[in-house]
C-alpha cells in the first residue's frame, strides 16, 4: 500500500483487536440447506403413488383442485386432466397419499361424486359448493394396479360394509332403480346395487345388498317381490291399493319375506339367486305345488270372466281360470265356451290339502262329488261394479244326474246356468206363457158380450118400460081399492074388529075352562059347584 | 481513470462505519481495527463481503424454493379447504380476469425477490471476476436492490392482514401457510445480503487493475 501524502495532522490510530478465524455467516446457507433438504426429503418421502383413472367425461373435475376423498377425508389430488388419444375419454392423473399404496389393486374402484338425488336420498350436496370430488372404494388383496377405469355411476354399497349381495331374476326391471330400497316388514334393510340383462337376454338380473345383520333373514325359502310404486288391483275382489312406502312410490323398491306357513330354511349364501315376484300376493300363490286341471263347458256368454278369475267353493278361492276359448261344433251347429281351471287342493285345510293324494284317488272322489253330491259349476257375478265374473262351485243334489266325463286327461265339471241366467230364464218362461194367452180373442168376445148387453138394455127401455108403467098404475089403483076395502072405517075392518073381540072372549073362557079342569077335573061330571060364576 | 482522485484506502485512511470518524491505518497491523471514538470495528471495506453475500444469497435462493412451492394461504370455507401457493393465487386472479391484481402479486412476490437474487449474484460474479464493464450501471442495480428490498414484504403484509381480517369461523377463515415463513426468510436474508455487499468492490477492481 503506497501512501501518497501523510496527513498533516496526526490522525487517530486504530487499535488492533484479535479477530475470529471462522466466518460464522456460512452457517446461514448451511442451515438453509438443511431446512431445504429436510423439506425436500419430506416431500419426496410423503409423495404417494401416482395413478391414472379414465372417465367418460371430466365434468366437474379440475386439475390441481379436485380431491380424492375416502370417507370424506382427502387422500389425494388430481394433478392433470387430458383427453385419451382416441378422444373417447378423459385420463385423470392423480397423486395419492403414500399409505394408500396397498389398496391400489385392480379391484379398487373410483368414481366422480356429484350432487344427486336418487332412490329418495340426496347425496353429495357439499359438491354443489366445493365442486365434484373423486370417490374411492379401496379393496385390498387384488393385483397391484396404477391405472383404473373409473365408474360412471357411483356404487351404492362400498366394499367395506358388512352384509351380503343377492341376485334377483325378474322378467322386467319394473320401476326399480339403482339405490332403490329393499324392505323387510316395511323396514329398509338394503338397497339395489346394480342390474344387468340375464345371461339369456330375456330376463333382468338385479343385484341387491342386504346390510348386516338383516342378511341373515334372507334364507333359501325367502321370496322377493317388487314393492314399487302403488299397486292398484281391480279384480273380482274389488279395488285394492297397496304400497310399501312413500319412497318406493317414487323410486321403486323391493321387499322380501317368507310365504305364509313356510319354514325359513338354511340361510342364503352370498350372491345367491332368487326369483323376483311381481307383487306380494304372488309370493303366496306359488306355494301351492299340487295343481289339478279341470274343464268346464258353458253354453252361455262368459263375458266378465277372465284368465286368473277365481274359482270359489263356499265363497273361498280354491283355484282359478287358466284358459278360455270359444268352441264351435260344426255338426250340431252349436257354440260353447270351454273353460280350463286349475284346482289347488292345498288351499283347503285337511283332506287333500294336508296329505298327498294320488291322481286316481282324487278323480275317484271327484266322481263321487259330481255324480252323487251334484257338484256343479256356474258363473257368478264377482263384482257388480265391474261386472267381473267368477266360477262358483256348489252342490246341487236336486240337479239332473250326470256322469263324470273326461276331455283328454281333464275331468269335466258339469255346469249349470248362473243365478242371473236362471232369473232371466224364468222371466222368459213367464213371458212366453203370457204370450200364449189369446188376448185378441178375449177382447173380441168381450166386445160382443158388451154389444148384446147394450141391445138388451135398449129393448128393455123401449118395450118393457111402458108396460111396466101401466102395470104400476093398475097396481096403484088396486091398492087404493084395497085401502078402501080394508080402511079404518070400512065395514070389513069393523067386522073384523068385532070378530077379534069375540074371539078373544071365547079364548078366555076356554082358558078358564082348562084351568078349572086342571084344578077340578071332576067338575066335568059334577059341575062347578058353588064356586062357579059364569 | 488516471485522473481519478485518490481514495481513502489509497491514502491509508479508514472511515468508521458508525460515527464516520476518519482514522489512519496503523503501521503495525491492518487486520482487526476498531474506532478510537466509538469503538466500532474498522474496515477498509466491509469485511468478508463477498463470502457473506454469497452465503446469504445461497441461503435465500434455497428458501426461495419452498416459499414458492408450499402453500402461502390456507383458506377454509364452506366450500372446503383450499391451499394456495403464490403462483396458484396469481393463476386464479388471471383466470378470474383480474390482470392487475395478478400482476401486482406476481411482481411483488415472485419477480422482485428473484430479480434481487439475480442482481446480487450478477454483482458478486462481476466483482469476483473483476469485470470492468459499466460499473456505474452495476452500482445503480445495487441501489435498486437496496431500495426495493423492504417492498418485498408486501406479500407477507397482505397475508397477515387477510389472516387477521377473515376470521368468520365455519364460513370462511384464512391461515398463513408454511410458505409465508420461508418467503419472509427470503426477503430478510436478501436484505441482509444486499447490506453485506460492498459496492465499493465494484470500483476497486477498476482501480486496482488500472
Amino acid at each position: 500500500m503506497t501512501v501518497h501524502s501523510p496527513p498533516e495532522q496526526h490522525a487517530a490510530v486504530a487499535t488492533v483487536k484479535a479477530g475470529r478465524s471462522f466466518s460464522i455467516i456460512w452457517l446461514v446457507p448451511i442451515l438453509a440447506l438443511l431446512i431445504g433438504g429436510w423439506l425436500a426429503f419430506k416431500a419426496v418421502s410423503e409423495k404417494g403413488p401416482t395413478i391414472t383413472i379414465t372417465f367418460n367425461t371430466a365434468e366437474g373435475l379440475e386439475a390441481g383442485k379436485t380431491k380424492i376423498k375416502y370417507k370424506d377425508v382427502e387422500i389425494g389430488k388430481v394433478e392433470s386432466l387430458r383427453l385419451n388419444p382416441d378422444l373417447k375419454g378423459v385420463v385423470v392423473t392423480a397423486e395419492l397419499n403414500k399409505d394408500l399404496e396397498k389398496v391400489l389393486t385392480d379391484k379398487t374402484r373410483f368414481w366422480v361424486v356429484r350432487a344427486q338425488i336418487r332412490g329418495g336420498s340426496v347425496s353429495g350436496l357439499g359438491t354443489l359448493l366445493a365442486g365434484a370430488h373423486i370417490g374411492i372404494d379401496p379393496v385390498e388383496g387384488g393385483q397391484p394396479a396404477r391405472s383404473f377405469k373409473g365408474l360412471e355411476v357411483p356404487p351404492v354399497i362400498t366394499t367395506g360394509l358388512p352384509g351380503r349381495h343377492f341376485w334377483l331374476r325378474a322378467d322386467t326391471l319394473g320401476s326399480v332403480n339403482i339405490g332403490a330400497p329393499v324392505y323387510y316388514k316395511q323396514i329398509q334393510v338394503g338397497q339395489v346395487v346394480s342390474y344387468k340383462f340375464g345371461d339369456d337376454g330375456q330376463s333382468v338380473d338385479i343385484q341387491l345388498f342386504i346390510e348386516a345383520p338383516h342378511h341373515l333373514r334372507v334364507t333359501e325359502n325367502t321370496r322377493f317381490w317388487n314393492a314399487s310404486g302403488v299397486d292398484v288391483a281391480l279384480n273380482a275382489q274389488g279395488l285394492k291399493v297397496k304400497t310399501e312406502s312413500l319412497v318406493s312410490i317414487i323410486g321403486g323398491g323391493l321387499a322380501f319375506d317368507l310365504p305364509k306357513d313356510t319354514i325359513p330354511g338354511e340361510e342364503a349364501a352370498d350372491n345367491a339367486i332368487f326369483r323376483l315376484y311381481p307383487d306380494h300376493d304372488s309370493i303366496q300363490e306359488k306355494t301351492y305345488t299340487v295343481r289339478r286341471y279341470w274343464m268346464m263347458y258353458f253354453d252361455q256368454s262368459v263375458r266378465g270372466l277372465s284368465i286368473g278369475a277365481p274359482m270359489e267353493l263356499y265363497g273361498v278361492k280354491v283355484g282359478e281360470v287358466v284358459d278360455l276359448a270359444l268352441e264351435y261344433d260344426n255338426k250340431k251347429k252349436q257354440f260353447r265356451v270351454p273353460v280350463k281351471v286349475v284346482f289347488e287342493p292345498e288351499r283347503m285345510l285337511g283332506g287333500e290339502g294336508s296329505k298327498k293324494v294320488t291322481q286316481e284317488e282324487a278323480e275317484k272322489s271327484l266322481k263321487i262329488f259330481v255324480e252323487e253330491r251334484g257338484l256343479r259349476a256356474q258363473l257368478k257375478s264377482g263384482n257388480l261394479l265391474t261386472g267381473q265374473q267368477i266360477i262358483d262351485l256348489s252342490f246341487k243334489p236336486e240337479a239332473k244326474k250326470s256322469k263324470l266325463t273326461f276331455v283328454g286327461s281333464y275331468p269335466v265339471i258339469p255346469t249349470t246356468a248362473g243365478s242371473l241366467d236362471q232369473i232371466q230364464e224364468s222371466i222368459a218362461k213367464i213371458t212366453s206363457r203370457l204370450e200364449k194367452v189369446p188376448f185378441e180373442q178375449i177382447g173380441n168376445e168381450l166386445n160382443e158380450t158388451l154389444k148384446q148387453a147394450k141391445e138388451f138394455t135398449g129393448k128393455l127401455n123401449n118395450e118393457t118400460a111402458p108396460q111396466l108403467k101401466a102395470t104400476l098404475a093398475e097396481l096403484e089403483k088396486t091398492l087404493k081399492e084395497l085401502q078402501a076395502t080394508v080402511g079404518k072405517d070400512s065395514p070389513l075392518n069393523y067386522n073384523a074388529k068385532k070378530t077379534f073381540e069375540e074371539l078373544t072372549l071365547t079364548l078366555r073362557s076356554l082358558r078358564e075352562l082348562t084351568e078349572t079342569l086342571d084344578k077340578k077335573p071332576e067338575s066335568l061330571i059334577f059341575g062347578k059347584g058353588g064356586n062357579t060364576h059364569e | 481513470m488516471n485522473a481519478a482522485p485518490a481514495t481513502a484506502r489509497q491514502l491509508g485512511m479508514l472511515s468508521c462505519h458508525d460515527c464516520h470518524l476518519l482514522t489512519a491505518v496503523p503501521a503495525n497491523g491492518h487486520e482487526h481495527l476498531s474506532c478510537p471514538r466509538c469503538g466500532a470495528a474498522l474496515h477498509a471495506r466491509k469485511p468478508n463481503s463477498l463470502a457473506r453475500t454469497w452465503a446469504l444469497v445461497i441461503a435465500a435462493t434455497i428458501f426461495y424454493i419452498p416459499a414458492n412451492l408450499l402453500p402461502m394461504t390456507i383458506t377454509s370455507s364452506i366450500a372446503g379447504v383450499q391451499a394456495d401457493t403464490i403462483m396458484s393465487g396469481v393463476i386464479y386472479f388471471i383466470h378470474s380476469g383480474s390482470w392487475e391484481i395478478a400482476a401486482v402479486i406476481f411482481i411483488a412476490s415472485v419477480f422482485v425477490p428473484l430479480l434481487k437474487l439475480l442482481i446480487l449474484v450478477y454483482l458478486l460474479i462481476s466483482v469476483q471476476l473483476r469485470w470492468h464493464r459499466r460499473p456505474k450501471d452495476r452500482t445503480a442495480l445495487y441501489r435498486l436492490t437496496e431500495a426495493v428490498g423492504r417492498w418485498s414484504m408486501l406479500d407477507i403484509f397482505v397475508v397477515t392482514i387477510l389472516v387477521a381480517l377473515v376470521k368468520l369461523g365455519a364460513v370462511a377463515s384464512i391461515e398463513a401457510g408454511p410458505a409465508a415463513v420461508y418467503f419472509a426468510l427470503v426477503v430478510i436474508i436478501t436484505m441482509i445480503a444486499a447490506e453485506s455487499f460492498d459496492p465499493r468492490l465494484i470500483w476497486d477492481a477498476l482501480e486496482e487493475d488500472a
